[in-house]
Protein backbone atom coordinates (compact mmCIF):
# COMPACT_ATOMS: atom_id res chain seq x y z
CA UNK A 1 0.00 0.00 0.00
CA UNK A 2 1.39 3.29 -1.06
CA UNK A 3 0.97 6.75 0.86
CA UNK A 4 -1.80 7.86 -1.92
CA UNK A 5 -3.75 4.76 -1.85
CA UNK A 6 -6.72 5.61 -0.43
CA UNK A 7 -8.25 2.34 0.44
CA UNK A 8 -7.06 -1.05 2.45
CA UNK A 9 -8.51 -3.98 2.90
CA UNK A 10 -8.01 -6.75 5.57
CA UNK A 11 -9.69 -10.23 5.29
CA UNK A 12 -9.76 -11.70 9.00
CA UNK A 13 -10.87 -14.84 10.26
CA UNK A 14 -13.73 -15.26 12.59
CA UNK A 15 -11.20 -15.62 15.95
CA UNK A 16 -10.55 -12.86 18.64
CA UNK A 17 -7.16 -13.29 18.18
CA UNK A 18 -7.38 -10.78 15.07
CA UNK A 19 -8.29 -8.36 17.38
CA UNK A 20 -4.33 -7.71 17.24
CA UNK A 21 -3.69 -7.53 13.35
CA UNK A 22 -6.89 -4.65 12.86
CA UNK A 23 -5.06 -2.83 16.20
CA UNK A 24 -1.63 -2.87 13.70
CA UNK A 25 -3.65 -1.82 10.48
CA UNK A 26 -5.27 0.93 12.67
CA UNK A 27 -1.57 1.88 13.68
CA UNK A 28 -0.55 1.46 9.95
CA UNK A 29 -3.27 3.55 8.35
CA UNK A 30 -2.78 6.77 11.17
CA UNK A 31 0.66 6.72 10.00
CA UNK A 32 0.02 6.23 6.10
CA UNK A 33 -3.19 8.68 6.33
CA UNK A 34 -2.04 10.98 8.70
CA UNK A 35 -4.62 10.86 10.91
CA UNK A 36 -4.38 12.16 14.31
CA UNK A 37 -3.07 9.49 17.02
CA UNK A 38 -6.27 10.80 19.10
CA UNK A 39 -8.12 9.02 16.45
CA UNK A 40 -6.44 5.81 17.03
CA UNK A 41 -7.76 5.00 20.34
CA UNK A 42 -11.70 5.74 18.92
CA UNK A 43 -11.11 3.30 15.72
CA UNK A 44 -9.47 0.60 18.04
CA UNK A 45 -12.54 0.48 20.41
CA UNK A 46 -15.25 0.51 17.29
CA UNK A 47 -13.47 -2.03 15.36
CA UNK A 48 -13.05 -4.27 18.64
CA UNK A 49 -16.61 -3.49 19.66
CA UNK A 50 -18.08 -4.47 15.87
CA UNK A 51 -15.74 -7.37 15.40
CA UNK A 52 -16.10 -8.92 18.70
CA UNK A 53 -19.92 -9.27 17.87
CA UNK A 54 -19.51 -10.87 14.47
CA UNK A 55 -17.01 -13.38 16.06
CA UNK A 56 -19.56 -13.99 18.87
CA UNK A 57 -22.79 -13.66 17.46
CA UNK A 58 -22.93 -14.08 13.80
CA UNK A 59 -22.05 -17.56 12.54
CA UNK A 60 -24.92 -20.34 13.92
CA UNK A 61 -22.16 -23.18 13.46
CA UNK A 62 -18.15 -24.13 14.34
CA UNK A 63 -17.15 -23.25 10.80
CA UNK A 64 -14.10 -20.72 9.96
CA UNK A 65 -15.57 -17.68 8.06
CA UNK A 66 -14.21 -15.02 6.64
CA UNK A 67 -14.97 -11.06 7.84
CA UNK A 68 -13.72 -8.19 5.72
CA UNK A 69 -12.49 -5.04 6.83
CA UNK A 70 -12.32 -2.21 4.53
CA UNK A 71 -10.72 1.27 4.75
CA UNK A 72 -11.76 4.04 2.59
CA UNK A 73 -10.22 7.96 2.74
CA UNK A 74 -12.01 10.17 0.81
CA UNK A 75 -10.71 13.88 1.07
CA UNK A 76 -10.92 13.93 5.37
CA UNK A 77 -13.87 11.56 5.51
CA UNK A 78 -13.14 8.03 6.66
CA UNK A 79 -15.35 5.35 6.08
CA UNK A 80 -15.14 2.04 7.37
CA UNK A 81 -16.93 -1.30 6.62
CA UNK A 82 -17.28 -4.53 8.14
CA UNK A 83 -18.20 -7.44 5.76
CA UNK A 84 -19.54 -11.11 7.08
CA UNK A 85 -21.73 -13.67 5.81
CA UNK A 86 -23.28 -14.63 9.20
CA UNK A 87 -26.78 -14.38 10.05
CA UNK A 88 -28.91 -11.30 9.31
CA UNK A 89 -28.34 -9.03 12.43
CA UNK A 90 -28.74 -5.54 12.41
CA UNK A 91 -26.93 -4.24 14.84
CA UNK A 92 -28.23 -0.85 15.46
CA UNK A 93 -31.79 -2.19 15.93
CA UNK A 94 -30.66 -2.56 19.23
CA UNK A 95 -32.24 -0.41 21.81
CA UNK A 96 -29.40 1.14 23.91
CA UNK A 97 -28.45 0.22 27.36
CA UNK A 98 -29.67 2.39 30.00
CA UNK A 99 -26.72 4.45 30.85
CA UNK A 100 -28.14 5.63 33.91
CA UNK A 101 -28.97 2.68 35.69
CA UNK A 102 -27.83 1.56 39.50
CA UNK A 103 -25.01 -0.95 39.04
CA UNK A 104 -27.37 -4.00 40.25
CA UNK A 105 -28.82 -3.69 37.16
CA UNK A 106 -26.60 -2.58 34.77
CA UNK A 107 -25.48 -4.97 31.69
CA UNK A 108 -22.89 -4.60 29.63
CA UNK A 109 -24.92 -6.41 26.49
CA UNK A 110 -25.39 -4.07 23.83
CA UNK A 111 -22.73 -1.83 25.22
CA UNK A 112 -20.33 -2.44 22.38
CA UNK A 113 -22.74 -1.35 19.29
CA UNK A 114 -23.91 2.07 21.77
CA UNK A 115 -20.09 3.01 22.43
CA UNK A 116 -19.70 2.92 18.50
CA UNK A 117 -22.77 5.24 17.68
CA UNK A 118 -21.35 7.37 20.19
CA UNK A 119 -17.61 7.47 18.69
CA UNK A 120 -18.72 7.09 14.83
CA UNK A 121 -20.81 9.94 12.96
CA UNK A 122 -23.13 7.71 11.09
CA UNK A 123 -23.37 4.25 11.99
CA UNK A 124 -25.43 1.91 9.30
CA UNK A 125 -26.80 -1.15 8.51
CA UNK A 126 -27.25 -3.26 5.15
CA UNK A 127 -28.10 -6.51 3.90
CA UNK A 128 -26.31 -7.71 0.39
CA UNK A 129 -26.03 -10.93 -1.10
CA UNK A 130 -26.45 -12.64 2.27
CA UNK A 131 -23.77 -10.68 3.86
CA UNK A 132 -23.96 -8.22 6.74
CA UNK A 133 -22.40 -5.05 5.89
CA UNK A 134 -22.02 -2.58 8.61
CA UNK A 135 -20.81 1.18 7.67
CA UNK A 136 -18.66 3.46 9.81
CA UNK A 137 -17.96 6.76 8.93
CA UNK A 138 -15.94 9.63 10.96
CA UNK A 139 -14.68 13.15 9.90
CA UNK A 140 -10.90 13.15 10.57
CA UNK A 141 -10.06 16.04 12.82
CA UNK A 142 -7.08 17.88 12.94
CA UNK B 1 -1.67 -6.16 29.60
CA UNK B 2 0.30 -6.69 33.00
CA UNK B 3 -0.98 -6.51 36.39
CA UNK B 4 0.61 -6.34 39.54
CA UNK B 5 -1.27 -6.66 43.33
CA UNK B 6 0.11 -5.41 46.19
CA UNK B 7 -1.60 -6.66 49.69
CA UNK B 8 -1.28 -5.08 53.28
CA UNK B 9 -4.04 -5.97 55.63
CA UNK B 10 -6.36 -3.27 54.87
CA UNK B 11 -6.11 -3.16 51.17
CA UNK B 12 -5.45 -4.45 47.53
CA UNK B 13 -3.54 -2.26 45.34
CA UNK B 14 -4.23 -3.55 41.97
CA UNK B 15 -1.98 -1.61 38.92
CA UNK B 16 -3.30 -2.23 35.48
CA UNK B 17 -1.16 -1.66 32.42
CA UNK B 18 -1.45 -2.21 28.82
CA UNK B 19 -4.40 -2.78 26.68
CA UNK B 20 -7.31 -4.32 28.12
CA UNK B 21 -9.08 -5.80 25.07
CA UNK B 22 -11.43 -8.88 24.55
CA UNK B 23 -8.45 -10.67 24.14
CA UNK B 24 -7.24 -10.32 27.44
CA UNK B 25 -10.51 -9.36 29.90
CA UNK B 26 -10.17 -13.24 30.47
CA UNK B 27 -7.02 -13.14 32.61
CA UNK B 28 -7.51 -10.07 33.33
CA UNK B 29 -10.71 -11.16 35.18
CA UNK B 30 -9.45 -14.13 36.65
CA UNK B 31 -6.61 -12.02 38.69
CA UNK B 32 -9.57 -9.56 39.66
CA UNK B 33 -11.61 -12.55 41.52
CA UNK B 34 -8.39 -13.78 42.70
CA UNK B 35 -7.47 -10.89 44.78
CA UNK B 36 -11.54 -10.41 45.50
CA UNK B 37 -11.52 -13.75 46.87
CA UNK B 38 -7.76 -13.54 48.84
CA UNK B 39 -8.25 -10.38 50.61
CA UNK B 40 -10.67 -8.24 52.82
CA UNK B 41 -10.96 -4.94 52.50
CA UNK B 42 -10.89 -2.50 50.00
CA UNK B 43 -9.40 -3.19 46.52
CA UNK B 44 -8.03 -0.38 44.61
CA UNK B 45 -7.59 -0.23 41.07
CA UNK B 46 -4.69 2.05 39.51
CA UNK B 47 -5.20 2.44 35.96
CA UNK B 48 -2.18 5.15 35.36
CA UNK B 49 -0.87 2.55 32.99
CA UNK B 50 -3.94 1.37 31.54
CA UNK B 51 -3.77 2.54 27.63
CA UNK B 52 -6.91 0.77 26.21
CA UNK B 53 -10.18 -0.23 27.05
CA UNK B 54 -13.44 -1.96 25.18
CA UNK B 55 -16.65 -2.96 27.33
CA UNK B 56 -15.58 -6.35 27.60
CA UNK B 57 -12.94 -4.97 30.06
CA UNK B 58 -15.67 -2.48 31.09
CA UNK B 59 -17.79 -5.54 32.06
CA UNK B 60 -14.78 -7.28 34.26
CA UNK B 61 -14.84 -3.88 36.47
CA UNK B 62 -18.55 -4.13 36.22
CA UNK B 63 -18.86 -7.98 37.80
CA UNK B 64 -15.98 -6.68 40.39
CA UNK B 65 -17.97 -3.66 41.89
CA UNK B 66 -21.03 -5.72 42.36
CA UNK B 67 -19.14 -8.62 44.15
CA UNK B 68 -17.95 -5.82 46.14
CA UNK B 69 -21.00 -4.16 47.19
CA UNK B 70 -22.28 -7.12 47.70
CA UNK B 71 -19.60 -8.00 50.21
CA UNK B 72 -20.19 -4.00 51.11
CA UNK B 73 -16.41 -3.38 50.05
CA UNK B 74 -15.25 -0.62 48.43
CA UNK B 75 -14.01 -1.03 45.20
CA UNK B 76 -12.08 2.07 44.33
CA UNK B 77 -10.70 3.29 40.72
CA UNK B 78 -7.60 5.62 40.48
CA UNK B 79 -5.87 7.28 37.82
CA UNK B 80 -7.82 7.26 34.77
CA UNK B 81 -6.30 8.18 31.55
CA UNK B 82 -8.25 11.07 29.76
CA UNK B 83 -9.46 8.57 26.75
CA UNK B 84 -10.30 6.13 29.53
CA UNK B 85 -11.87 8.30 31.13
CA UNK B 86 -14.18 9.52 28.47
CA UNK B 87 -15.15 5.84 27.84
CA UNK B 88 -16.38 5.74 31.21
CA UNK B 89 -18.24 9.03 30.70
CA UNK B 90 -19.86 8.26 27.19
CA UNK B 91 -21.19 4.58 29.27
CA UNK B 92 -22.07 6.24 32.22
CA UNK B 93 -19.77 4.08 34.36
CA UNK B 94 -18.26 7.22 36.03
CA UNK B 95 -21.32 6.99 37.94
CA UNK B 96 -21.59 3.79 38.95
CA UNK B 97 -17.84 3.77 39.90
CA UNK B 98 -15.43 5.89 42.60
CA UNK B 99 -13.24 7.25 40.51
CA UNK B 100 -10.54 8.92 41.95
CA UNK B 101 -7.31 11.14 40.56
CA UNK B 102 -4.65 10.01 41.96
CA UNK B 103 -3.46 6.70 43.92
CA UNK B 104 -2.90 9.06 47.44
CA UNK B 105 -6.61 10.54 47.35
CA UNK B 106 -7.85 6.86 47.03
CA UNK B 107 -6.27 5.97 49.63
CA UNK B 108 -6.67 8.98 51.38
CA UNK B 109 -11.02 8.43 51.38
Amino acid sequence: MDKQDNFYRLALANNISELERIHLTVEELLNKWEIPAAMGFTLDLVLEEAFTNVVKYAFGDDQAHEILLEFEKTDQLLEIRLIDDGLSYDPTQKADPDIEAPVEDRQVGGLGIFLIKQFMDSVDYQRKDNKNYLILTKQISR
Amino acid sequence: MNITVDKTENHAIVKAEGRLDTIHADNFEKQMLEVFESTKGEIILDCSGLEYISSTGLRVFLIVQKKMGTAARKFKICNLQPVIKEIFEVSGFNMVFSIFPDLNSALAS
